[in-house]
C-alpha cells in the first residue's frame, strides 16, 4: 500500500504571468522543506526546476518541472509551469492533472493577461486554487489594489486570509486573519526564522474588518459552522479552516495570501495553506470519463462516471507529458486509481493496444528516483511505453475506461525549416517527430508545393526554442525561413454547387455526381458535415469518400491555399452509376465541388489577432500608442499605475513580428510587452490581395 | 444603537441528488417568535452551457430575472415582518442587516 496516506498528498501546480515569481517561490518551498540546501535564483541561472540550458540562459521557464517535497507529514508534488504564453500547453496539461493550484499575482501589476488565461484554463478543469500576491517588497506594490484586480479581471470572490504588515521596503510580515495574529520574519537564515506576535495596533481595525469579511464569506458554505457562530459569536480555528477548505474546493471563493518570495517572506504560511485548503486526491470528485462517440463533450449537465482515487480499484491513469532524453522516452502519468508495478501490462484505451510498464520513476526536476510501485494519487514517469502520447489513457484490462480528453491550443505561427546538409535530412525528420511528440502545441507538416518542412507553433519564442533544441540536443543545423502567419480561409455566404465527375479512359470509367450546400459558420465552430441525401441518390458506402474529399481539399483553401475553417457542408443530392462509380470517383467529385463551390461562396482570409499588453513609462505612451495604430492595432484600454502605463490592444499577429526590438528602441529599452492569441478576424482587402499575390 | 441579537436557526432546506443547502434562516426573539428571515435567492441555474443567476427585481421576490453575470450583493434577502430590509451576497451579512433593521427602529 502507498507510503503516504492519500489524504496527506497534495498534487499542486504553481502558475502565473511571466516573471511573477513562480520559480522563485518554488525554490523557497524546496529550501524550507529541506529538499534543497541552497536557494537557487532565476537571475543566477541555478534554480532546481529550470534545468534546461535554454531556461537557465534566458531566465524563463520553458517546460513544466515536477518536484516533490514534504511539509508537516504531507507529501506535496509540485509542478512549476512556464509563464510565457508560447509555452501555454505546459500550463494546460499540468492543470489537467493537478488537484489544486497556487496562482501567483504580482503585487505591483495585479492580474496580468497570462494570469487571466491560466485562470480560465483552471476554470475549465475545475481546479481549486489559492492566490498568492507576491513581490510586496517592490516599489509601487499595493496589496489592496492587486486584490481589487482579482475581482475586476477575474470576477471572483477573492477572500483575504492575510493582510500585509508594511509595504515595499518596509514589508516585514503578515496578519493571519484565521488565527488573528501577526507573523513576522526575522531577516536571517534566508527567511527560515519567523515568529508570531500580536497584531500591530495600527492594523487592528482593518484586521477586525477583514476577519469579519472572512467569517461572513467562509461560514456561508457550512450550515453547522453558521450555527456555531450564532451560538458563540465566533468559531473555532478548526471550524473556520474546514469552511475555507470547503469553499476553496467548491470555488465559492478563492483564498488570498501575500508575501515576497524573493525576500523570503510569506512562503511558509503559503505551504500551510496548501495543506489546509487545497484538496488531497480523495477530496475531489475524481476525474470524469470521456464523452461517448458522438456525444457533445461540452454539455455540462450530463453526469459522466467519475474515477475516484482508490489504490485498490482497477488502474486508471492519464499520460500528460512526454520528454525524450539520453535515456529514452519518459512518459509522465497521473495515476487516478489503482496500483501498478513495474512489468505489469495495461491497456492504452485511447489507442486500443496493450503496453508493458517498464521502469518507473519519481521525478525531481531532471533527477529521478526509481520506484517499484505507483498508487492512486501519484504522479510518476514511465520508461518503455511504445505508443503512448500526451492525452492517452492507460487503464487496467478489467475496466477499460477512457478518461476525459485534453484540449490543445491552435498554433498561430509557421516557419519553414530545412537541414543544412543532405545527410541531416533523416536526422532532422526524426528529431522533429520526437519534439512534436513531446509538445502537442507543435505541428509538423510538409508543404505539398515546395516540399519544405513547416513547423507551426504558438509564437516566435516557442519556435526559436525548438530550433535551438534541434541544434543542441539532436545536432541538426537547419536553415530557417522567416516566420509566417498561420492564416485561415472561410466563406461568408451560402452557395449550392453541383459537380459531375465523368471520365472514360477505356475499361471501366469513373462517374460520380454530388450536390453540396456550403454555408458559413461562426468563428471556431470548425467544419460540420450534414448528410441530407434521401432515396439513395448517393449510396451510403460513398458518403465517407465525399467527407474525405472535402476534408482533404479544405486543407488547401481556394484563395491562397490556407486551411478552410468554420463552414458547414450538406450533401443534398447526387448521382451514381452501377459500374463506373467508386469511392475514388466520389472523392474526386467532392474535391472539385469544394474548389468550384467555395469560390462562389464569397471566400475571405482570416488572420490571428493578438491580445497585446505593453507596460511602458508614461513619457513614452504617445509613441507606443501611435506605433500600435500604425500596426492596425485597436486600443482596448490604458491604465496608469504610478509612473507606469499599461496599454492593452488587439493587434494582428502579422504586424507584431520583431516588435520587441522596435518597442525597445522607441522607449530606450524601458517598456516590455506580452501577447497571446485572442481571435481570428478577416484581413483587410489590400492585405488579402498581397497574400494571394504571394501565394500565386 | 445596538442591533438586536436574535436566535437564528435553519429554516427551509433544499435536498436533491448531491445538493443539501439551507434556503432560509429564521431569527427568533427571546420569546421564541419568528420575527426575521434571511432568504436565499435560488441560483445559479444551469441552462445548457451557461450559468444564470436569479435576481429578485421586487422586494418580495415575485419578479425574478435571470442574468448571466453574478449580481452584486443580491444572493440573500433580509426580511423583517414580510418586508425586505436588505440584500447581501452571503447569509451572515443579511443576518446583520436584519438585526440592524430591528435594532435601528
Amino acid at each position: 500500500m502507498p507510503g503516504t496516506p492519500l489524504e496527506k498528498i497534495r498534487n499542486i501546480g504553481i502558475t502565473a504571468h511571466i516573471d511573477a515569481g513562480k520559480t522563485t517561490t518554488t525554490e523557497r518551498i524546496l529550501y524550507y522543506t529541506g529538499m534543497s540546501h541552497r536557494i537557487g535564483e532565476v537571475h543566477d541561472g541555478n534554480t532546481t526546476t529550470d534545468y534546461m540550458e535554454q531556461e537557465r540562459e534566458r531566465g524563463i521557464t520553458i517546460t513544466s518541472a515536477a518536484v516533490t517535497c514534504e511539509w508537516h507529514d504531507h507529501r506535496i508534488n509540485i509542478i512549476d509551469t512556464p509563464g510565457h504564453i508560447d509555452f501555454n500547453i505546459e500550463v494546460n496539461r499540468s492543470l489537467r492533472v493537478l488537484d489544486g493550484a497556487v496562482f501567483i499575482i504580482e503585487g505591483v501589476a495585479g492580474v496580468q493577461p497570462q494570469s487571466e488565461t491560466n485562470w480560465r484554463l483552471a476554470d475549465r478543469y475545475n481546479v481549486p486554487r489559492v492566490i498568492f500576491i507576491n513581490k510586496l517588497d517592490r516599489t509601487g506594490a499595493d496589496f489592496f489594489r492587486a486584490h481589487a484586480t482579482l475581482k475586476e479581471k477575474l470576477d471572483i470572490v477573492a477572500l483575504p486570509l492575510q493582510l500585509p504588515i508594511g509595504i515595499e521596503d518596509k514589508f516585514v510580515g503578515v496578519v493571519d486573519l484565521v488565527e488573528m495574529k501577526a507573523i513576522v520574519w526575522e531577516g536571517g537564515e534566508l527567511g527560515a526564522k519567523y515568529h508570531d506576535e500580536p497584531i500591530p495596533a495600527d492594523l487592528a481595525d482593518r484586521a477586525k474588518e477583514y476577519r469579519q469579511l472572512l467569517l461572513d464569506t467562509a461560514l456561508s458554505v457550512d450550515d453547522a459552522a453558521m450555527e456555531e457562530y450564532f451560538d458563540k459569536g465566533d468559531v473555532e480555528v478548526a471550524t473556520l479552516k474546514r469552511c475555507i477548505k470547503a469553499g476553496t474546493i467548491s470555488g465559492a471563493f478563492r483564498p488570498v495570501l501575500c508575501g515576497t518570495a524573493f525576500k523570503n517572506k510569506g512562503v511558509q504560511p503559503l505551504l500551510e495553506a496548501v495543506i489546509d485548503y487545497l484538496p488531497s486526491p480523495v477530496d475531489v470528485p475524481g476525474i470524469a470519463i470521456a464523452a461517448e462517440e458522438g456525444e457533445d463533450e461540452h454539455v455540462e449537465h450530463v453526469e459522466r462516471r467519475r474515477i475516484k482515487a482508490d489504490p485498490s480499484a482497477p488502474f486508471a491513469g492519464l499520460a500528460f507529458k512526454i520528454i525524450n532524453d539520453k535515456y529514452g522516452t519518459l512518459t509522465f502519468v497521473r495515476i487516478y486509481a489503482g496500483t501498478l508495478k513495474s512489468g505489469d501490462m495495461v491497456m492504452n484505451t485511447t489507442k486500443g493496444h496493450r503496453e508493458r510498464i517498464g521502469r518507473m520513476f519519481q521525478m525531481h526536476a531532471d533527477k529521478r528516483a526509481e520506484i517499484k510501485e505507483v498508487y492512486a494519487g501519484d504522479i510518476a514517469a514511465f520508461v518503455g511505453l511504445k505508443d503512448t502520447t500526451t492525452g492517452d489513457t492507460l487503464a487496467s484490462q478489467q475496466d477499460q475506461v477512457v478518461l476525459e480528453r485534453m484540449a490543445f491550443p491552435v498554433p498561430v505561427i509557421d516557419i519553414s525549416v530545412e537541414p543544412r546538409t543532405k545527410e541531416a535530412v533523416e536526422k532532422m525528420s526524426l528529431a522533429l517527430q520526437k519534439l512534436a511528440a513531446e509538445d502537442p502545441s507543435l505541428r509538423l507538416r510538409t508543404d505539398p508545393e515546395t516540399s519544405q518542412t513547416i513547423l507551426s507553433g504558438m509564437g516566435e519564442l516557442h519556435l526559436e526554442i525548438i530550433i535551438d533544441r534541434l541544434r543542441r540536443e539532436y545536432g541538426v543545423e537547419a536553415n530557417i525561413g522567416a516566420p509566417q502567419v498561420a492564416y485561415r480561409e472561410t466563406i461568408t455566404r451560402p452557395h449550392t454547387e453541383t459537380y459531375t465527375h465523368k471520365k472514360q479512359t477505356g475499361g471501366s470509367g469513373q462517374y460520380a455526381e454530388v450536390k453540396i450546400i456550403f454555408e458559413p459558420l461562426g468563428r471556431n465552430e470548425g467544419v460540420v458535415f450534414d448528410n441530407k441525401v434521401v432515396g439513395g441518390s448517393v449510396p451510403r458506402e460513398y458518403i465517407p469518400a465525399v467527407e474525405k474529399g472535402i476534408a482533404q481539399q479544405a486543407e488547401t483553401g481556394v484563395l491562397a491555399g490556407f486551411p478552410t475553417v468554420d463552414f458547414k457542408y450538406s450533401l443534398i443530392d447526387g448521382k451514381y452509376h452501377d459500374v463506373d462509380s467508386s469511392s475514388l470517383a466520389f472523392e474526386i467529385a467532392a474535391k472539385s465541388c469544394f474548389r468550384d463551390g467555395m469560390k462562389k461562396a464569397a471566400p475571405i482570409i482570416l488572420e490571428p489577432v493578438m491580445d497585446v499588453e505593453i507596460t511602458t513609462p508614461s513619457d513614452h505612451v504617445g509613441d507606443v500608442v501611435g506605433d500600435l495604430n500604425r500596426r492596425r492595432g485597436m486600443i482596448q484600454n490604458q491604465e496608469s499605475s504610478g509612473s507606469t502605463v499599461i496599454v492593452r490592444a488587439h493587434v494582428p499577429l502579422k504586424e507584431m513580428f520583431g516588435y520587441i526590438s522596435d518597442l525597445r528602441s522607441m522607449t530606450k529599452g524601458r517598456a516590455s510587452f506580452t501577447m497571446q492569441f485572442h481571435h481570428y478576424d478577416p484581413v483587410p482587402r489590400n492585405i488579402a490581395d498581397e497574400i494571394m499575390a504571394k501565394s500565386a | 444603537m445596538h442591533a438586536a441579537r436574535l436566535h437564528w436557526k435553519r429554516g427551509r432546506q433544499e435536498e436533491g441528488p448531491g445538493v443539501h443547502r439551507t434556503l432560509e434562516w429564521i431569527g427568533r426573539n427571546d420569546a421564541g417568535e419568528a420575527i426575521a428571515r434571511v432568504v436565499r435567492i435560488l441560483g445559479p441555474i444551469w441552462s445548457g452551457w451557461r450559468t444564470y443567476r436569479a435576481v429578485a427585481l421586487d422586494d418580495e421576490a415575485k419578479v425574478i430575472e435571470l442574468r448571466p453575470s453574478r449580481p452584486e450583493g443580491a444572493d440573500w434577502l433580509a426580511c423583517v415582518g414580510g418586508q425586505v430590509v436588505g440584500r447581501a451576497p452571503v447569509p451572515l451579512q443579511a443576518v446583520r442587516a436584519a438585526e440592524a433593521a430591528l435594532g435601528g427602529d
